[in-house]
């Protein structure tokens, strides 16, 4: 293994900026800069270590929402609605290798406009609004931490 | 100042807050009739990228113009345009004295304080709302054709910077909402001048209440229920009170005391709904500006932390969870 690690190259940052910088600072805005540093290095650590399980997750997520919202049936989704050409394209999005997420979370969005709108009827927008809850709480897990004061 | 001579500039430090822009503090120091004086100042200066596209000269002109109205705000004294004097126009105002916070009035605070705050917050807004924009000299903010232009106007402008921002990404709720805004606009009874970020973390205060509102970059024309409902969002204050001033149902109600309107649920749902797309919007502009280094400010990347509580106060809202 290649030393020192990643992590231990940002925590190293860390220790530069804090021992080494902030001594030298005067002004509370470069202190606030510099402590915005050290946060964001605390958000990189975190987000190499879950970012490759949360876009895993999320993959995982869309494809099984989709499948479920095609088991139910072209007829739930309203021929003038363009939901079933949607619905088409995210399975398609979701089949390539690798997949693409960036066309399958704009076809989630048409569906979530339509449930946002009234627009389908509820067994269509219960899956919709099961993605959307979990979504949220994988990115409450992700970005789970408060703003720095600087 | 024509009379003044011999002037320098003191105690020049860069300062946080009001992230749409280079906020410094100095104190100026001059001669004038064989004497020395001294002013507290603020120059703030156009930022190589941030949180917000806005004019310097038309936030100067909402200043003076809700100065000479009397409204709390702090003194603007001089505007720079060209850009070969500081490198960027910038404009220079009093420095109030005062504290403030990043948001939500803090709770370690006393409750006398806040009660006062809280007082002066809506009192401020009430005065703000009854100008008549024209009286104002503020036509050029743009004045709405009709009534139901405002809720039109303010949907299509943030949808266009999320489209713009975005940086290719979707967010579902986000798409969604711009959508339901359009397809749920709403009628404003009158045409007022909106503060646009009117809320706590906005003002600067002490034991006696507010001494300046601040932040008047997003100022235009349109419905009150906009800084209402911007004001009472959930994001600048959790729980029950709005913006950590005071309990929701009673800030509604002080609110219609006075300014002698009442709170059309309605509107205040549709600019509640708008305000938290529209918070959203501003940390995708910072992201984005972070992104493709227009600005190297440390705090935008941490903007992507706020995105979920926004998204899910929308996606509560629009019943998508």
């Amino acid at each position: 293994m290649l030393r020192p690690t990643l992590n231990e190259l940002i925590s190293g940052m860390q220790r530069t900026i804090m021992e080494a910088l902030m001594p030298e600072l005067t002004s509370p805005y470069a202190q606030g800069q510099a402590m915005s540093a050290i946060g964001m290095l605390t958000h990189a650590a975190a987000a190499l270590e879950s970012a490759p399980a949360y876009d895993a997750a999320e993959i995982k997520d869309l494809r099984a929402t989709f499948a479920a919202l095609k088991r139910l049936g072209d007829k739930h989704l309203p021929k003038k609605s363009g939901l079933r050409g949607v619905l088409a394209r995210a399975t398609r999005a979701g089949a390539k290798t690798p997949p693409d997420r960036s066309a399958m979370e704009a076809a989630m969005a048409a569906f979530a406009t339509a449930v946002a709108l009234g627009h389908i009827d509820e067994s269509v927008a219960r899956h919709v609004r099961g993605y959307i809850r979990r979504n949220l709480e994988r990115s409450r897990q992700l970005l789970g931490g408060s703003l720095p004061s600087g | 100042m024509p009379h003044a001579s011999e002037h320098q500039v003191k105690s020049l430090k860069r300062i946080s807050g009001g992230s749409s822009r280079e906020t410094y503090a100095f104190d100026l120091e001059w001669s004038e009739g064989g004497e020395t004086r001294t002013r507290p100042l603020i120059g703030r200066r156009d930022p190589t990228g941030g949180l917000l596209k806005s004019d310097r000269e038309r936030e100067f002109n909402v200043i003076a113009a809700m100065h000479r109205a009397g409204l709390k705000v702090p003194e603007p004294l001089f505007l720079e345009l060209d850009a070969g004097v500081m490198d960027r126009p910038f404009f220079i105002m009093h420095r109030a004295a005062g504290q403030t916070g990043m948001g939500a009035f803090p709770a370690a605070e006393a409750d006398s304080t806040r009660t006062k705050v809280a007082g002066d917050f809506l009192s401020e807004l009430a005065r703000l709302q009854s100008l008549d924009y024209r009286e104002c000299g503020l036509e050029i903010l743009g004045a709405p054709k009709s009534l139901d232009d405002p809720a039109r106007i303010q949907a299509a402008h943030w949808n266009e910077i999320y489209e713009r921002d975005r940086l290719g990404e979707h967010y579902p709720i986000l798409t969604a909402a711009f959508a339901w805004l359009k397809a749920n606009p709403v009628v404003s009874d009158r045409i007022v001048i909106v503060h646009g970020d009117y809320r706590s973390g906005n003002y600067l205060y002490d034991e006696n209440g507010i001494i300046a509102m601040l932040d008047w970059e997003m100022a235009h024309l349109g419905d009150p229920m906009e800084d209402l409902g911007w004001a009472s969002m959930m994001f600048w204050g959790r729980e029950e009170f709005a913006g950590g001033l005071m309990e929701r149902e009673a800030f509604y109600k002080l609110y219609e005391q006075k300014t002698g309107h009442r709170v059309d649920r309605e509107r205040l749902f549709f600019y509640q709904v708008l305000g938290n797309a529209k918070m959203a919007v501003i940390c995708l502009t910072g992201i984005r500006d972070f992104v493709e280094r227009r600005t190297s400010d440390a705090v935008m990347p941490f903007l992507e932390l706020l995105l979920p509580a926004l998204l899910g106060d929308l996606a509560n809202q629009l019943r998508l969870v």
